[in-house]
């Protein structure tokens, strides 16, 4: 590797650290900017305990996701990945798709510092067409959405999601086929024969899964672990 | 709901907030670019690896943003055009946002979309999906890199390990996500399977002797899916 002094804390980590950190602090404070406009305009504020009842509400819904989501998909979006992961959003059904394309595509090693940059791109890529998706729905949507047949917007909206979770399933499936039995044997089996939450289903499919690379890995590389 | 809270949904100001947060995201994307590019440059990786990755994830996001339009559209009649623009722009994906949008109502005592839902429901609707979505801006802004040394420490250095640990994760994940689907079964169990054979047929085979469609062979295997299951559901 003809790395031209690159040095991975001064040239990636640190400037993608404070980037990230500036962009999601002020994306926390500039979401209230609705709320705040509410009030300063049409003098409309929701009084402070029914803020807390509606934010306990919604944090027993997705509280658990808050901490259970970025860190089991950091092993793969890599740390810009997250930061731009977590501000876009839609991450299982675009971010996760794009940056695993984006590795097999140029056939990067994960884990390296290059698939740390080719993730990036990729995830990049993934949220201009996300940004170009929206902003077009925002403007001419309801116009544009007529040249969609009833079928197809319905074939879009209903089938899109499983069907890409099934085939990035099985573009790894290919690599790890062992694994893929793992990853697909623990939260169907805990989705029929348990009532467990599904931020349980997140963490027990990933980490068991990893667990149970660890085991192969240490059976085949004996020496190096 | 009443015409008149839409409207207010619809306000100019409120176009202008949500212009914002949109451009916050597309100015950070922008600001990583350079980033990346400017680490490629130094470790020695071509321009051309780096359009590549860049021009993959562009095109392999076309279906999923499709699919995202059409949900939005939809979306827009209910929270209204800028909010909807908003939100699908940064964390929290429709049905998480509509979802907090409901319990704001609930909250408040008043059905989401119904006659009685006045300006107080939108604003606590809008709160909530505030403070729902900065539960994981916050976090992730204040202790991602924390996380890079989580995993400097399971993956010990080891480039191997590395890879076969991203690879884990990632059927842990897509394992995960599938699960509902399979459990649910009609459909979107077909959706599932033609999708993820699609996909082994694309890589093991077609893509060998067609390299040209390797950037485009997650979108084909997505719409062969799609395909699979409407054919299933237009026969039951």
């Amino acid at each position: 590797m003809s790395d031209k002094n690159f040095n991975m804390d001064k040239d990636w980590r640190a400037p993608a650290i404070k980037l990230g950190m500036i962009t999601l602090l002020l994306a926390s404070v500039l979401s209230f900017l609705p709320v705040i406009y509410l009030y300063l305009v049409h003098g409309v504020i929701p009084p402070v305990s029914l803020m807390l009842k509606s934010w306990g509400m919604i944090a027993l819904l997705f509280g658990a996701f808050y901490i259970v989501e970025p860190v089991s998909y950091y092993a793969v979006l890599g740390l810009a990945g997250t930061y731009m992961s977590f501000l876009s959003g839609n991450i299982s059904n675009l971010r996760l798709p794009c940056a695993a394309m984006a590795l097999d595509v140029t056939e990067t090693e994960p884990g390296t510092k290059e698939a740390e940059v080719v993730s990036t791109l990729g995830i990049a890529g993934s949220i201009i067409t996300n940004l170009i998706g929206v902003t077009l729905a925002a403007f001419i949507g309801t116009a544009l959405i007529r040249v969609f047949p009833p079928v197809i917007a319905n074939a879009f909206r209903t089938y899109t999601v499983p069907a890409i979770f099934g085939a990035v399933f099985g573009q790894f499936a290919i690599k790890y086929p062992k694994l893929a039995i793992v990853g697909f044997a623990i939260p169907v089996g805990l989705r029929l024969f348990t009532t467990l939450p599904v931020w349980v289903l997140i963490a027990a499919s990933v980490l068991g899964t990893i667990a149970v690379a660890k085991l192969i890995f240490s059976r085949e590389t004996p020496a190096s672990v | 709901m009443a015409e008149e809270i839409l409207r207010i949904a619809n306000e100019f100001g409120v176009w202008v907030i949500a212009a914002i947060l949109v451009s916050l995201v597309a100015v950070q994307s922008i600001m990583y670019v350079k980033l990346a590019y400017a680490a490629a440059d130094k470790i020695g990786m071509s321009q051309a690896t780096c359009k590549t990755a860049f021009r993959t994830g562009l095109i392999t996001a076309i279906g999923p943003v499709i699919a995202i339009f059409i949900i939005m559209v939809g979306m827009m009649s209910v929270i209204g055009g800028p909010m909807s623009w908003m939100r699908l722009s940064i964390i929290g994906a429709a049905p998480t946002e509509l979802t907090a949008a409901r319990v704001g109502a609930e909250a408040y005592g008043v059905g989401f979309g119904s006659p009685e839902y006045d300006m107080m429901a939108l604003a606590t609707s809008w709160w909530t999906m505030a403070i729902n979505g900065v539960g994981w801006l916050l976090l992730v802004g204040l202790f991602s890199h924390k996380l890079e040394t989580l995993r400097d420490v399971i993956g010990g250095g080891n480039a191997k390990w590395l890879a076969m640990l991203s690879g884990a994760a990632m059927l842990g994940v897509f394992g995960y996500l599938n699960s509902g689907d399979v459990v649910a079964g009609g459909a979107r169990l077909v959706a599932v399977i033609v999708g993820g054979i699609s996909m082994v047929l694309m890589v093991t085979v077609v893509i060998k002797k067609v390299p040209a469609l390797k950037e485009y062979s997650l979108g084909i295997a997505m719409l062969i899916g799609m395909f699979g299951a409407v054919i299933v559901s237009l026969m039951s």
